[in-house]
């Protein structure tokens, strides 16, 4: 079993090896390249859904402007103060700064858990996509409360957009990248497009009139689809913040960061939240009203933009898919050493498009968003601790590489007691993630200073003559 | 070419953009307003994936 997980995890060292070094001061760059790459980012298939589901959950308009606008600017202010800063002091990623904190064997199943977690994403932009396929075959998008496939034509349609991903990704994840830069800007434009267009259909005046009558009488008018909860200012406010709350609070753009020449690059970060976050789900929330309030985002942006709506779902879900297979795939080859690029992705994508059969992920697409930056989040509270806190109350760092862990059991119980103690926090779903934040990050806190204090004792038993083999039981943690 | 490129590439956008505002403002019809909307859109991969050709490769 040692020799087993010694084999994987020495695996994804090389995997990763590309990027061990922190990077150096001639590799950093400008501020333009993280504001370019932030708006390209946050333009994605699942803001066909997000926008719209808000207008599904009955938020007022005040409610969705206040709520967007303070909700992104946590989220640029996590990216600013909680990430960039750690990233900048130490121009290393996640994965081999919590190797040096949790030790390999952590950094094994934190790799795993990104992975399937990955895998769900990419299967609700596949979803997404082939709700716009299925205008052009008539075949209709599953109904709200739908857990199973609702028709064979949605199976089918599904398979055959995920074999084609995949079949993409596989040939040429570079072109494709490629390709997503140049269409990020017109996805954005056909938001623009789609929601300006279906103005008349719900009755604004040429002169803006009664633009705001309209948007909070016809589209964010207060009241809840049969079904669906109702939200208010707070629940879109933690939506906004814990979107990618794995990327800031969960630290996983440490990785970008790094190459940031000041952690007040963090602040880039709104060009891809205002845009993204806060434009895009309000055209999407303008559209779905448009057609009735059904979640059918292919059919929303065809009435909205036509043909060009339809290739915009499509091109969406397509571009995002493919980096989130890339990803996928890459945290799966650590538990699959020595296997080529082509095969690790064909088995990313063969597990996306059967979860993204299953019209559960990408209708519950805002409950997921929320478990999937829960799940992530108290490693970035570790991390953040550790970094931090450590050095004020002179708790040893990165004791797990010093000592040579595989696995450091106080990272991991924290990671597994945190979420245990969410789930049964008796609160929503959505605010879960900041009281579990404090309650990761004091519970590790303690238990390394327990840790340290243990630590000493033996330390002063050793330099008293009580020295033995028990001394070195530490080492083999 | 480059020069071309990028501001042909631009003008499409920037038609994407227009558009449904003269659909808005009732210049332009329904089916002219999403035509007009298809081949800017068009117009735009044609010419932005030349013009991308010039991009600085991104960083791996």
């Amino acid at each position: 079993m040692t020799d087993r997980l010694a084999k994987f995890t020495s695996a994804m060292d090389r995997l990763y090896e590309f990027d061990r070094e922190p990077v150096s001061p001639e590799k950093l760059q400008s501020g333009g390249k993280f504001a370019g790459l932030f708006a390209g980012e946050h333009v994605a298939a699942t803001e066909f859904v997000i926008g719209a589901f808000f207008v599904l959950h009955g938020v007022t308009a005040r409610s969705l402007l206040f709520g967007l606008l303070f909700g992104n600017l946590l989220a640029v202010i996590s990216w600013t103060l909680v990430c960039a800063p750690i990233a900048v002091r130490t121009r290393l990623t996640l994965y081999w700064y919590l190797r040096k904190i949790a030790g390999p064997g952590v950094t094994l199943l934190y790799n795993i858990a990104n992975a399937f977690l990955y895998c769900i994403l990419a299967g609700a932009m596949i979803s997404v996509s082939a709700t716009a396929v299925g205008i052009l075959f008539g075949i209709r998008v599953p109904a709200l409360d739908a857990i199973l496939p609702s028709s064979a034509g949605w199976v089918a349609i599904v398979f055959v957009l995920g074999a084609a991903f995949t079949t993409m990704a596989i040939l040429g994840f570079e072109k494709l990248s490629r390709f997503a830069q140049v269409a990020s800007p017109w996805i954005f434009a056909i938001f623009f497009a789609g929601a300006v267009a279906v103005l008349p259909k719900l009755g604004v005046e040429p002169n803006l009139a009664n633009l705001w009558e309209t948007l909070s009488t016809k589209v964010w008018n207060g009241v809840a689809v049969g079904g669906q909860e109702k939200f208010g200012f707070w629940h879109i406010l933690f939506f906004a913040w814990f979107c990618n709350l794995a990327m800031h609070v969960g630290l996983s753009d440490m990785a970008l960061f790094r190459y940031a020449r000041k952690w007040t690059y963090g602040l880039y970060s709104a060009f891809g939240m205002y845009p993204g976050h806060m434009f895009a789900w309000i055209c999407s929330g303008i559209m779905v009203a448009a057609i009735g309030r059904q979640m059918d985002p292919g059919l929303m942006a065809f009435e909205a933009a036509g043909a060009a709506g339809i290739g915009a779902v499509l091109l969406a879900g397509w571009t995002t898919a493919n980096p989130t297979l890339y990803r996928a795939g890459l945290a799966l080859q650590t538990i699959t050493p020595n296997w080529p690029r082509w095969r690790i992705t064909l088995l990313a994508g063969s597990v996306t498009t059967v979860l993204a059969c299953f019209p559960l992920f990408f209708l519950k697409l805002l409950d997921y968003v929320a478990i999937y930056g829960l799940v992530l989040m108290p490693i970035g509270a570790i991390v953040f601790t550790e970094h931090w806190i450590f050095p004020i109350i002179r708790v040893e760092q990165y004791m797990a590489e010093k000592r040579g862990w595989t696995f450091n059991w106080a990272v991991l119980a924290v990671w597994l007691g945190t979420l245990a103690v969410c789930f049964l926090l008796p609160i929503h779903l959505y605010f879960k993630w900041l009281p579990g934040w404090f309650i990761a990050a004091a519970s590790y806190t303690v238990l390394m200073a327990v840790q340290k204090g243990t630590g000493r004792i033996k330390e002063r038993s050793r330099a008293g003559g009580e020295s033995g083999p028990a001394s070195a039981k530490g080492e083999s943690r | 070419m480059k020069t071309f490129l990028a501001v042909a590439s631009i003008l499409s956008l920037v038609l994407c953009l227009v558009a449904p505002v003269l659909f808005f403002l009732e210049i332009l019809p329904e089916p002219s307003f999403k035509l007009a909307l298809l081949l800017a859109s068009l117009g735009w991969f044609f010419l932005a994936t030349n013009w991308a050709r010039y991009w600085e490769k991104p960083q791996a």
